[in-house]
């Protein structure tokens, strides 16, 4: 059993995970530890108690957010899944993160090296899912020849154009206003 | 819930688990046919080729990036012991 100091440790580490969330999703990841520890209402040293270095604490939280995706991704490529069913719910994932997603997506390549790692493994997940559903389409010969790592990445970079280029499109949810959009037209090339 | 101990898949439903036996720690991706577990070399291996097929990675960013992931899980601890 937990002593009433380690419960206290993980709220509060658990308490700045969650501001570092919004202060990144609203600020971008070059909001510094003083603004996150403000915002926690905990002093700047608190941070590095738990996090000994920011690159650290970027790590952990995308450790945390690749860890829920993950478990709402999970089931969704079962038996008889159909492609834009995956893919509608892939969207709607995103749509419940958008705003950190966006910022991660825009800025990923100025992050540390061990951040972009963690981001080549958050796609992995969607990728394993998305490879499932693709193997029963080609099983099916539904869909053109066309390789696997194509079908992902077109179907990825469609979603962060979107995405990293919102104003283009909307003033609100890009992803919820273009969901079906995108989806369609998606199938309609890569459909026989 | 529990997570594959090798590759950290949630194991929601009996299916998840390798041999659909809910007492193992691995998931049926990470078993051998036989119900074993897959070994460190196996796994990495597969996890590389994965991620080269699915993503169109560069062989060199893939084996870093599957290898940053296989440090965070507990199936494979004793290999990344600084």
């Amino acid at each position: 059993m937990k002593t009433k100091r380690q419960v206290q440790k993980e709220a509060t580490r658990l308490h700045i995970l969650e501001t570092a969330y919004h202060i990144y999703a609203e600020e971008g990841f070059s909001a510094t530890t003083n603004r996150i520890a403000r915002a926690a209402s905990v002093s700047h040293g608190t941070i590095f108690v738990h996090f000994p270095t920011v690159e650290n604490l970027i790590v952990c939280l995308l450790d945390d957010f690749n860890a829920e995706i993950n478990g709402q991704l999970h089931g969704l490529s079962e038996k008889n899944e159909q492609l834009e069913t995956f893919l509608e719910a892939h969207i709607n994932v995103l749509i419940r993160y958008e705003a950190f997603y966006k910022r991660l997506i825009s800025e990923v390549n100025g992050l540390p090296q061990e951040a972009k790692f963690v981001f080549i493994n958050m796609q992995s997940v969607v990728s394993f899912h998305f490879n499932q559903v693709i193997e029963r389409c080609k099983k099916e010969k539904t869909i053109k020849e066309i390789p696997m790592h194509i079908i992902f990445n077109s179907w990825l970079g469609l979603v962060h154009y979107y995405l990293t280029n919102s104003y283009l499109f909307t003033e609100g949810s890009v992803l919820t206003e273009y969901k079906e959009e995108l989806i369609c037209n998606f199938i309609k090339l890569i459909k026989k | 819930m529990k997570n594959c101990i090798a590759c950290g898949m949630p194991m929601k439903k009996e299916s998840d688990f390798a041999m659909g036996d809910t007492k193992k720690d691995y998931c049926v991706y990470c078993a051998r046919p036989d119900g074993s577990m897959q070994s460190f070399e196996e796994k990495k291996q597969g996890l590389i080729n994965f991620t080269i097929k699915t993503q169109g990675l560069e062989k060199g960013v893939a084996e870093k990036a599957v290898a940053n992931m296989m440090s965070k899980l507990p199936a494979w601890q004793e290999y990344f012991q600084k």
